[in-house]
This record gives structure tokens, sequence and C-alpha cells, in this order.
């Protein structure tokens, strides 16, 4: 099945347990993929929810899995949701992480704050094994820094998340009791929403800029271009595209046209005229 | 509006971080080991990032006081440049920062007395010589004056040291706490203009064109010196027309021969900056312009950029002496 079959995606939530990502497949009527074997996947209107397994080696390669399946779009979002440790949190606080420690190897990733929000924003250390030794100044937990490090290899910091809801505290575990993890995350399902809304808006931003494939693929297909024409042409084209020229009315133009050179010596000449009005 | 606050951990309880710390309490607050661990990282973007930036409060450890490009300066034979700040409050879509830096955070140096000893160490280096420092090439000097307070220690310092003068390169009207000070033949504050055409679409969040013009003149009132600094001029269909009206703004406040020094240069890039920005705002008419490439830089063609200076500078000398004029040479 060629990938652009899959239909859209846009967003991309990734989770360790079925049990974190109920309330999301519930909420937005995600349905399981059947095409899938190495991850579980449920799809959706241009997202979809992806379970990895317990751990950071399982976050990373679900990201990295998924990320490849859909490297033709434009750019991606992504949320990473699931339960973490605290010391002394109440359970069921939602944070929104701002820094992500790999206890590991020390390495320090920091998430974009890009996105307002009014959520309590908190660091957290990702942990290879599972710990009761709370610390005062962070969450625990056992994904984010494989989330976090596999992600930022496909879009920006800003157009990721980690999302953490407290389920286990000094005094109190849920440890696993599946259904009390789904009605700890359930329970926060309007500001999650809020969020993706927030991510994807910023994504649709950078989104909006590129060339639409079909576009690229037409273009491409008048001429045979050159790699260094191939670029003068997306520089000529987003920019065309951005101050909405008709593309359609465009291609014809182009199509009159006989060589590669020809049709970037046309591009150029209306973007030149275009521009000096500033 | 600032997102949150970064602060290396190791300078938190320096004077000038909790000062910025206290300011700026309201905001969510991150421990880092090292600025470069949030400014440096590839997988940003600066567009994005530029609509709600963080502060990172930060020590400049090595290097802080650099020798100046070539080409940079008025022409004295020693110019050094440093940066008290990485990154800038406005968003400029001509300026080379959008494409040097990963991060559109705000990075603030807080060691004002390492940069002070290295500008003594340069100063001196260079005994009996006029030195040049300029302020204002990895950022706005004065824009953030409020939160930095960089004036209060770099203007009593560089009037300290016999052989020091200062630049202070602005496009914001944060002149009150200079004019608490005594003024200072040593300390020039050069003021970049852009025609109103450019400032409209080119300058966000730039003070308006009379806004700086009034910041000038009260400078002036006071008995600091002032430049001018129209770098870059950018080319659109009315230029002149809009460049002859700009210069009549200014002068008809601005005494011209009270002026310390003017400078004129047309736009230009080196070819990474402007890939990078031409990626990030691709919809940009600025970069869609009939462009050429000479050394690694990218400006306009040859011909273009010789009349456009001509003109702005025929302009220029209808209002300016002409000692005080120092035009940007950067053709190899």
């Amino acid at each position: 099945m060629q990938d652009r079959d899959r239909g859209r995606v846009v967003l991309i939530w990734v989770c360790a347990l079925h049990c974190e990502a109920k309330p999301v497949i519930d909420y937005y009527r995600l349905k399981k993929s059947h095409e899938e074997r190495a991850f579980d996947v449920y799809r959706g209107d241009d997202m979809l929810c992806i379970v990895s397994g317990i751990g950071k080696l399982a976050s990373a390669a679900a990201c990295a899995w998924v990320a490849a399946r859909y490297e033709h779009e434009a750019a991606l979002a992504w949320i990473n949701l699931g339960v973490a440790g605290a010391a002394e949190h109440e359970l069921g606080t939602l944070f929104v992480l701002n820094k992500i420690a790999d206890s590991d190897n020390g390495q320090s990733y920091y998430p974009a704050p890009a996105v307002a929000t009014s959520l309590p924003a908190s660091a957290c250390l990702t942990l290879s094994l599972p710990s009761d030794d709370y610390r005062d100044d962070t969450l625990f937990d056992m994904e984010a820094s494989g989330f976090i490090y596999s992600a930022l290899r496909f879009s920006s910091a800003e157009l990721m998340q980690s999302l953490k809801v407290v389920s286990d505290n000094r005094r109190q575990q849920t440890g696993k009791n599946r259904q009390r993890v789904s009605e700890l995350v359930q329970a926060h399902i309007e500001p999650i929403d809020h969020q993706a809304a927030g991510l994807l808006r910023l994504r649709q931003q950078v989104a909006a800029l590129e060339i639409p494939a079909d576009s690229w693929q037409q273009l491409l297909s008048l001429a045979h271009f050159s790699q260094t024409q191939r670029y003068r042409l997306r520089v000529l084209w987003r920019y065309l595209g951005n101050r909405e020229f008709d593309s359609e009315a465009l291609l014809r133009q182009l199509a009159a046209q006989k060589t590669a050179s020809a049709i970037i010596a046309t591009l150029e000449q209306i973007s030149y005229q275009d521009s000096e009005e500033l | 509006m600032v997102s949150c606050v970064y602060i290396e951990s190791a300078i938190r309880d320096h004077p000038r971080a909790a000062q910025l710390l206290q300011r700026l309490r309201k905001l969510p607050l991150v421990e880092i080991d090292h600025y470069g661990e949030v400014f440096n990282p590839r997988a940003q973007n600066f567009r994005l990032q530029k609509q709600n930036p963080a502060i990172i409060i930060a020590r400049k450890n090595k290097g802080q006081v650099l020798a100046a490009p070539e080409g940079y300066g008025l022409g004295g034979e020693h110019n050094y440049y440093f940066s008290h700040m990485l990154n800038c409050l406005y968003d400029c879509r001509y300026c080379f920062l959008q494409g040097m830096y990963q991060s559109a955070h705000q990075v603030l140096f807080v060691n004002y007395e390492d940069f002070g000893e290295q500008i003594r160490q340069t100063a001196k280096n260079h005994a009996d010589k006029p030195v040049w420092f300029y302020s204002g090439y990895d950022c706005d000097s004065l824009a953030n004056e409020p939160m930095t307070r960089f004036t209060e220690y770099f203007i009593p310092l560089v009037k300290s040291i016999d052989n020091a003068w200062m630049e202070l390169r602005t496009k914001s009207t944060q002149v009150r706490s200079m004019l608490q000070l005594e003024p200072s033949s040593k300390i020039v504050t050069a003021f970049s203009f852009s025609d109103a055409t450019s400032h409209a679409r080119l300058e966000h969040g730039v003070p308006s064109i009379e806004k700086r013009v009034n910041a000038m003149s009260r400078l002036i009132e006071a008995g600091w010196p002032v430049g001018l600094r129209f770098d870059p001029v950018v080319y659109h269909r009315n230029y002149q027309s809009a460049f002859v009206d700009l210069l009549e703004q200014i002068f008809t406040r601005i005494d011209a021969r009270q002026l310390h020094s003017v400078s004129l240069g047309s736009f230009r890039l080196t070819r990474d900056h402007f890939r990078s920005i031409s990626r990030l705002y691709p919809e940009e008419p600025l970069f869609a312009q009939n462009m050429s490439l000479d050394n690694g830089i990218i400006s306009y063609p040859l011909d273009r950029e010789r009349e456009m200076i001509d003109f702005c500078e025929a302009q220029l000398m209808n209002h300016i002496p002409v000692q005080a004029y120092h035009p940007c040479e950067w053709h190899g």
C-alpha cells in the first residue's frame, strides 16, 4: 500500500499504554488500523495515535516508524501523552513538560513553549526502570526523552509537546490499575484538546508555506530540471503560491515554455514585477 | 509576548540575574546548564518562535569583545564589537539575525564586568590610538534598556577609558536612561531608519519614524552626539520619493550640523543567511526581488545598487556636511 493511500495525518499522538491512549481514541473517535503490525495505530481525521509500549526506546522507535510513513506531509505535530510520578503533586494533575532529562546519559531537551497555555509546567526525568525515589523538582516517566529525541529528527521543537498526568506520588500509587489511569487522563481531555488545537494552528502556519505535493509533481512534469533548477523553481513557486497567484493559470502559462530555463525565466519575471511593490 | 524564562543555574545568584528574575517573576522559569542547550539546537523554527520568544539569562564565558567585520565602522583604525544580548525585540525582515541563529529567543548576558574587563584590555592593547567599540550588532543596543540597564554600566566604563569610543546602534526610543547621565562626546547613539514604505512592510514592532526622530532630538538637546544609519536601503518602486520624504521628516526636526556621522548602504546578506531567511519567509517580496551574488554576498545587481546609492547620496548631500558621511563599503 502506498503511504499516500493511508490518508492525511498532521497530528501524531504517542502513548506508551492503551489505557493512556484510550481517552484520546474515544474523544476523537479514532479507529484501529488493521494494516499495521509493528505498533497498534488508531486513525481519525488528520490524526493518528500510536501505542508504543513502555520505555524510551519503544517511544523513539514508534516516532521514527510513524514519521517515516508520513514523510511526505509538509509538517507533523506531535503530542506525547502519558502518566508520570511526582513527589508531592496531587494525583491527576496535568503538566506540560518544559524540560526533559534522560537519566542514563544526562542529556536535556527543551520543548519550545510556543503554544500559550494555562497548564502548569514541569521538568521530567526519564528513567529506564521504574522508581519510587521521587524528587521534589521533577516528574518521573519512562518515555519522554525517547519521544523528543526521535520527534526532533522530523519536526521543529515548536510542533511537539509532552503532556503528563500524575499517577503516582509518595502517598498514593495508581500503579497498574489501567482503568484508573484512563480516568486520570480522561479528566483532562478538554485542556489536552486545547493544547492539540494550539499545536495544529502552528503546524498549519508552517504547512501553508509549502508547495502542495500535486502542484510540485505537475511543475516537474513540464520539463527536465537539474537540481539547481529545482531549487530555484521551488523558491519561485513558494513565493508566487504564497502571494495567492492562481496556480492553475500559471501552470497553463508555463506549459507553453519548452525548457526548464524558460520556465524559470518566466517565473522570475513575474516575481520581480510583483515584488517591486514590497 | 514573552513565553518563559530560562536561566543558567550557575548565575541564579548574580545580582543582575536576580534583578531580571524579579522583573520577570510571573513567567514560567526553567533552569538550564548553558544557554546553548536551548539556543543552538537545529530543530527550531525561528519564525514560530518569534511569535512568543523566551528570555534566556546567561553568562558569556569568552569572546565578549570581537574584532568588527571588514567594512564595519566609521573609518577608524581599530574597531571592535560586543553584544550584551543575542537577538532583538523587533522583527525586521531584512535582518541577518534571522538567518544566523536557530532560535528567536533573546539571550541576555549578565556578566557585564567580564565584558568591561575585555573592553579595557582591548583599549590598552592599542595604547594611545582611538579604539571604537560597537554595540548593536547582534541585538538592538537600547530596545531592552528597562530590563538590561546596559547604559548604566557601559557608558561610564567607556567614558573612563581615554582612548575608547562607543557606538550604540538602535531603532528604539528608549533614551530615558541616557538622559539621566552626563553626556559624553565619546558615546554616539546611531539611529537606523528606513523609508516609510520599508518601515511599514519590513520593520515589524519598530517604533514609528516620528517617535525615533523625537528620541534623537531629545538626545541632541541634552548634548549627546547622534548618528544616522540608512542601512539597509531597500529597493521598491517608489524608493526615491520615499527616501526624499524620510530625509524631510528627519531634517525638519534635526539640525544636520549636530550629527556625528551618517552612513548609507543597500540591502545585502551573505548567501547562507539569505537562503535561510527566504526559506523561513517564502512569501516575502524582499527575497523575490532581482538579486545577484557577489563574493558570497547576495545584493541588488550592481547597476541597480549604484543607482540607489547615487540617488540617496545626492539627496543626503542636500542636508548634511560631506565630512559626516560614511558610505558602507562591502564590495571586495
